[in-house]
């Protein structure tokens, strides 16, 4: 099964997971399954960084986007405590990505989202134009998508995606509407739960513009949320938006090399 | 190419496996309004993914009662073949002989405080197990209905009692990899094991056997479910056992051809 174009996939993961066996985590892993089901590109967070260690994990996709230059783009993930080190990690990778990638993980790092400690982060991703990818779950104190939309009014440059939709059907409501209160706002359809209908519905309110397609490989197999795609009742057009322009938008490139099969060529 | 067409590409794979679908619902649901469909919309749902039948329990009877909702299951499938029923069953007196004239090859056991409400220990539900595996009953459970403790107690006092457990999850394999290696009858579906590689690890560990297509249709769309099962890197035989075989197989009914 493959799509009608090369995927650009705005939600990936490299490491392992604490809580259930990683089956194939490496990035020749990551690479196989990307090949296999025309991923051309996809941008990764550090899971340690998500967990435990930002700088450890930072450094780690750093190796990853040395290796396979062209397959990856890394976000810069930034825990809001201690306060002064997120900024701090953020110029240690500036080379990552102009404009920059940043990963926020609320509920992991256990502060809102909108708390004073992430403000110089959203300071500086207002300054850069950065991608900020945020980790939402329904209703969450911490990470609720209704939070993000006065944060995003606050920040009109930033980008911020909605990373899940906040996950359940309740969820993707609430991303819906924080979406329809800040335009900087945008909807990632990586997640565990695979409701029927919902990506027409929230195409239907959004326009397909803001919608992207993530995988959260390694967590899950990206063939889920393929499927979800190419099953929903939505044109052609929409879907190529979904799968690939939208998200290549973002990251302000219009062209991507092709990505090359068996990319082990690519491994310096 | 057309948004249509796509589909069919991508889906036409399967539409020789006599996909059999372990996971499903019919009728309308109080909870699940936007999502619920009926028989004859569940159908042309399944015709979208080459899903050729389906074992389906009726939300009326998990969410108000199991009588009643099993007679809204005998209404819905009256008149479709492809859905082949999954009767409620509860441990009340006399339920089981009125699940009886039903003639039952499977029963959805809602354990869950805000379901059925029942326990699944011996004291509480052991005449009903014990019902279910001198027939040859297939047992059908939904994990957030069942600790992982009182599952394995289960399987231990009812050795011989097929158990098919549904969205045991993706993050499940510590608990489900023993339990599947120290319980022969365990099964599970395959609508929430969404994990990468997770499939393909699994199946080469044991087998293709002991895992079901499911769909949780009408909640998910099946296009997550297919694609993983399409795309797995396993034998043909394998994808063929999952998708219909063996669900066939624990109901005494025919794996038919197309």
């Amino acid at each position: 099964m493959k799509p009608p174009l090369p995927i650009c996939d705005c939600h990936g993961h490299f490491g392992v997971h604490p809580d259930f066996p990683a089956y194939a985590q490496t990035a020749e892993d990551l690479v196989a399954v990307m090949d296999l089901l025309g991923i051309e590109l996809l941008a990764v967070t550090s899971t340690l960084a998500c967990y435990s260690d930002c700088p450890r994990g930072n450094a780690e996709v750093a190796a990853l986007l040395e290796k396979y230059p062209t397959r990856f783009r890394g976000y810069v993930t930034v825990n809001p405590n201690p306060p002064g080190e997120a900024l701090a990690e953020l110029q240690r990778w500036k080379r990552f990505h102009t404009p920059p990638l940043i990963k926020l993980h609320p509920d992991l790092h256990h502060y809102p989202v909108d708390g004073p400690h992430y403000r110089p982060v959203w300071e500086h991703a207002n300054q850069t134009r950065a991608v900020v990818l945020v980790h939402t779950w329904e209703s969450d104190p911490n990470c609720g998508p209704l939070l993000l939309a006065p944060v995003a009014r606050q920040f009109p440059q930033a980008r911020i995606i909605l990373g899940h939709s906040g996950v359940t059907w309740r969820g993707y409501e609430q991303a819906v509407e924080a979406a329809q209160a800040a335009s900087n706002l945008f909807l990632d359809i990586s997640g565990s739960q695979s409701h029927r209908t919902v990506i027409e519905w929230m195409t239907e309110r959004l326009g397909a513009d803001r919608v992207l397609f993530g995988s959260d490989l390694p967590y899950l197999e990206a063939a889920t949320s393929l499927g979800r795609v190419l099953a929903a009742r939505l044109a052609q057009a929409e879907k190529e938006k979904i799968l690939r322009t939208n998200f290549l938008c973002l990251l302000e490139e219009f062209g991507v090399p092709s990505a090359r099969s068996g990319s082990a060529t690519e491994a310096r | 190419m057309s948004a249509s067409s796509t589909i069919e590409l991508a889906f036409a794979e399967v539409a020789d496996w006599n996909l059999f679908d372990a996971n499903a619902r019919v009728g309308r649901s109080g909870m699940q309004g936007v999502l619920a469909l009926e028989s004859g919309e569940l159908l042309l749902e399944m015709d979208r993914f080459g899903i050729r039948r389906a074992m389906v329990s009726h939300f009326a009877a998990e969410e108000y009662d199991a009588q009643r909702g099993n007679d809204l299951l005998g209404q819905a499938i009256e008149s479709a073949d492809r859905l082949f029923p999954l009767w409620a069953a509860i441990p009340d007196a006399g339920f089981i002989e009125s699940l009886e004239r039903r003639r039952p090859r499977a029963v959805r056991l809602s354990y869950g405080a805000k379901k059925h409400n029942f326990s699944p220990a011996l004291w509480c539900s052991g005449a009903l197990h014990d019902y279910l595996q001198q027939n040859s009953i297939l047992a059908v459970v939904a994990k957030e209905d069942i600790e992982w403790e009182s599952l394995a107690r289960l399987l231990e006092n009812f050795p011989r009692l097929d158990l098919l457990l549904l969205d045991a999850g993706y993050r499940a394999d510590r608990y489900l990899f023993p339990l599947l290696q120290r319980f022969a009858h365990l099964y599970f579906d395959s609508s929430t094991y969404l994990a990468h590689r997770q499939l393909e690890t699994f199946v080469n560990r044991f087998g293709p056997d002991r895992l079901v297509f499911g769909s949780r249709l009408p909640l998910y769309t099946p296009g997550a479910a297919v694609a993983v099962l399409v795309t797995a890197r396993i034998r043909e035989e394998a994808k063929r056992a999952i998708a219909g075989r063996t669900l066939a197989r624990l109901l005494s009914v025919e794996s038919e051809s197309r």
